[in-house]
């Protein structure tokens, strides 16, 4: 079998256009450790110590609403001595970055909350959303945006470095977590909208799959705007008409999809899934409905992430998932992942093969649970998630979430070194539903009503 | 008339239509779902006894100055009198003409804030509630709307659709089957409201729902006259934000019939949880020191940036 350093050197090999050629301290949390979730604890802490600090630095200095914010809070970057000191760092509650007006205010919203300086953009008078955000994006930025249920997004700016940085982030902890199944020459499904066609976030980070695996298809090739999808979660005629229409795609995508699985397991190819769990889920009821299975076995994988709800009254069990996918596809458990992130990181926590807990890529991110009172919550107790990132370097990403989370120092079923999450997030109550994955199913799914 | 009602602003938005479409038709289903439990409930005696008024209303002359106009939000509206004599007077007692309009506004606030208690209970006007001390936040903003009026300063009502923190979940759906399950088919809570009230050119808000002992119970910050609920315990459902200047028409009928006919018990389980939730809060309120102390804890941390527009780059055309 080959060895992690070889396996890593070959993902490496074909991740090259996202290294860059020195690093930041910010970056050789990402850059050098071979694994994120096996580095050694006191190597981990340094990395992420030197990348966090530098982070809040270069937010205090350049940013200047994050400045005031921590003048507020009394806090400078010659207070943070040691990882002891993260806790005051002061976070941005995640509802920040929905904050942002209408009109042309929007594009200067964005300029606001960014970190430094931009080029020179031009806005027209009648720029909407969308035209606004392309704009940003051609001139070199990622704007990238997640949404709630009530449709209003989380709009987020990235520049191409920090962009990079989490798309490399993204993949070697897939990879990593997949050991040794990952190779070049694999095909992969990703069940996302086509990362060149869109600016939700999730999609976008994938466009890493072209580079980094030889054969991809994407389940929804098209545009997907903002404006469409605040479109197709309203309640009128014309959010009905595009829900139709999105439901027949999805017919079609879920055809689509079982030809291509028979094609490959006809060729003996190695597969593997990536994208939203309801996808997948739709493929393999249809296989199941017909009678129909496969038998990947090690050939095959899948890679879920953004949210487990399959109906508007229906969340389905990650357990119950991989089952599934056992059954119809002949997938083991082992190689059916979940993997937890969100627009506002760039921090990818991904289940071990072995336990299916959440891992923290704990060199360059700093994860906390806090009470509602803001307080940290002893480890197993249940709080909100909270995160110091030391890649963002376009907007501040100290950040606490709308997330309920159970963090563990280290995973009861592995022995990898990192502290875990315990196999599922759910949202903390009274916050709103949230997820790309559930935006997705929002858009191509009938069933809006609830 | 019709007019008369359209231009006070009576009729009822169109988002507010939609909005109690939806919770209507959501109540339905959750009801039609749960007869069983429905029947119970409505036959389950809850034990409530609503609080004593806290604070004595000051008596009414005659010869007390007030603003009586028929400007827009300065006339009287729905459920909201800045005429009557016990408004006049407990306006004139807060200092109504004397003080600066912003310092008068602000000790309204505080008044409403802190001594009208948050109980469930139909729509009624601002006399009944001040007698009684207590009410839902409609009511107490229509106390503090009819107060800022009376004083000359033009008020107004910010209501929305919101989802709420876990603590204030706790008290008014989880303790109740049948309110959880409607709020959970919703996703939000249908109404809360805020007062808004026009001083130097600018509209300032001011949330007297809660009292400081509701906040600190929920480990919120105490809020101030100026401060928006929205971004600290609430989040506004977007587009539901309605600016009004009267209760339109219909909403006292709707909350007779929820709170009265349809589950009495729910609403007096909701009440105790509120009472309930105000003793927590005066007792972690006297162990921490104040509410002094306990604001500078609360706000030293877990806050919202504020953001000033920048320009930057950005070049319009």
């Amino acid at each position: 079998m080959i060895t992690f350093e070889e396996y890593v050197k070959d993902f490496n090999a074909a991740a090259q256009k996202y290294i860059p050629s020195s690093f930041t301290p910010s970056e050789e949390g990402v850059f050098k450790p071979k694994d994120f979730f096996n580095t050694p604890e006191k190597e981990a802490n340094e990395y992420k110590f030197k990348a966090i600090k530098y982070a809040f630095k270069h937010h205090y200095e350049n940013n200047t609403f994050y400045h005031k914010f921590c003048r507020e809070n009394n806090v400078t970057p010659d207070d943070i001595k040691g990882i002891d000191d993260f806790g005051k760092i002061p976070l941005i509650p995640d509802k920040f970055f929905k904050t942002y007006p209408t009109g042309n205010e929007f594009a200067m919203w964005l300029a606001s909350i960014y970190t430094g300086d931009l080029p020179n953009i031009v806005i027209n008078k009648n720029d909407d959303h969308d035209a606004i955000l392309n704009k940003f994006n051609s001139a070199g930025l990622h704007i990238s945006y997640s949404s709630g249920t009530s449709g209003r997004h989380t709009f987020i700016p990235r520049d191409q470095r920090t962009f990079y940085d989490t798309e490399y982030a993204f993949a070697k902890s897939v990879v990593s977590m997949l050991y040794p199944f990952y190779e070049y020459e694999l095909h992969s499904y990703v069940m996302m909208p086509n990362p060149l066609k869109t600016n939700v976030f999730a999609g976008k980070v994938c466009s890493i799959v072209f580079d980094v695996i030889k054969h991809q298809q994407v389940s929804l090739d098209r545009e997907l705007s903002a404006d469409l999808v605040r479109a197709a979660m309203q309640q009128n005629l014309k959010g009905k008409l595009i829900r139709y229409g999105m439901k027949k795609a999805r017919e079609k995508m879920v055809s689509k999809m079982i030809r291509w699985t028979r094609e490959r397991y006809k060729n003996g190819d190695k597969i593997a899934f990536l994208g939203a769990p309801f996808i997948l889920y739709f493929v393999m009821q249809e296989l199941q409905k017909n009678g129909e299975s496969f038998d990947f076995g090690e050939k095959g994988a899948v890679v879920t992430g953004g949210g487990w709800k399959i109906f508007e009254n229906q969340r389905l069990a990650v357990e119950e998932f991989r089952k599934m996918a056992e059954e119809t596809l002949g997938i083991p458990p082992e190689q059916c992942l979940d993997l937890y992130g969100m627009v506002e990181g760039n921090g990818w926590m991904v289940h071990c093969p072995e336990g299916h807990y959440l891992h923290v890529p704990n060199t360059y991110y700093h994860v906390r649970v806090l009470d509602e009172n803001g307080e940290q919550v002893a480890p197993g107790e249940k709080g909100r998630f909270a995160f110091l990132d030391g890649v963002a370097m376009s907007y501040p990403g100290f950040i606490i979430s709308g997330d309920e989370v159970r963090m563990l120092e280290r995973c009861p079923v592995c022995d990898r070194t990192t502290p875990v999450l315990e196999p599922e997030v759910k949202r903390v109550a009274g916050a709103e539903m949230r997820g790309c994955a559930e935006e997705m199913r929002r858009v191509m799914s009938m069933d809006l009503g609830g | 008339m019709l007019r008369e009602w359209k231009e006070r602003e009576y009729i009822p938005p169109k988002t507010m239509i939609q909005l109690f479409i939806k919770g209507g038709f959501s109540l339905g289903k959750v009801l039609l779902k749960n007869t069983g439990q429905l029947k119970k409930a409505r036959g389950e005696q809850i034990p409530y006894i609503p609080p004593e008024r806290m604070y004595e209303l000051p008596a009414y002359s005659p010869d007390m100055k007030y603003v009586k106009s028929d400007e827009k939000y300065l006339r009287p509206t729905l459920f909201c009198n800045p005429h009557s004599p016990e408004v006049v007077a407990l306006a004139n007692h807060l200092g109504a003409f004397e003080k600066e309009p912003y310092e008068y506004a602000s000790d309204a606030f505080e008044f409403v804030k802190r001594n009208i208690i948050l109980q469930i209970l139909p729509l009624d006007g601002v006399v009944p509630t001040l007698r009684r001390g207590y009410g839902t936040c409609i009511h107490k903003i229509s106390v503090f709307i009819a107060l800022c009026r009376a004083a000359g300063l033009k008020a107004r009502y910010k209501l929305y659709a919101l989802s709420v923190i876990q603590a204030w979940q706790n008290t008014f759906f989880s303790q109740d089957a049948l309110m959880q399950e409607w709020y959970d088919a919703m996703g939000y809570f249908m109404l809360h409201g805020e007062g808004e009230v026009y001083i130097d050119g600018r509209w300032v808000v001011g949330d007297v729902g809660p009292t400081p002992e509701r906040q600190v119970a929920a480990g919120i910050p105490i809020t101030q006259f100026g401060e928006d609920s929205i971004g600290v315990w609430a989040e506004a459902i977007p587009g539901s934000i309605m600016r009004l200047e009267s209760i339109p028409l219909g909403l006292g009928a709707a909350s007779r019939l929820l709170m009265e006919h349809i589950s009495p018990g729910s609403t007096a389980k909701i009440n105790n949880n509120v009472l309930a939730m105000y003793e927590k809060g005066k007792k972690i309120l006297e162990e921490i020191g104040g509410e002094e102390a306990y604001n500078r804890k609360k706000r030293s941390g877990y806050q919202m940036p504020t953001l000033e527009l920048e320009q930057k780059g950005i070049v319009f055309e």
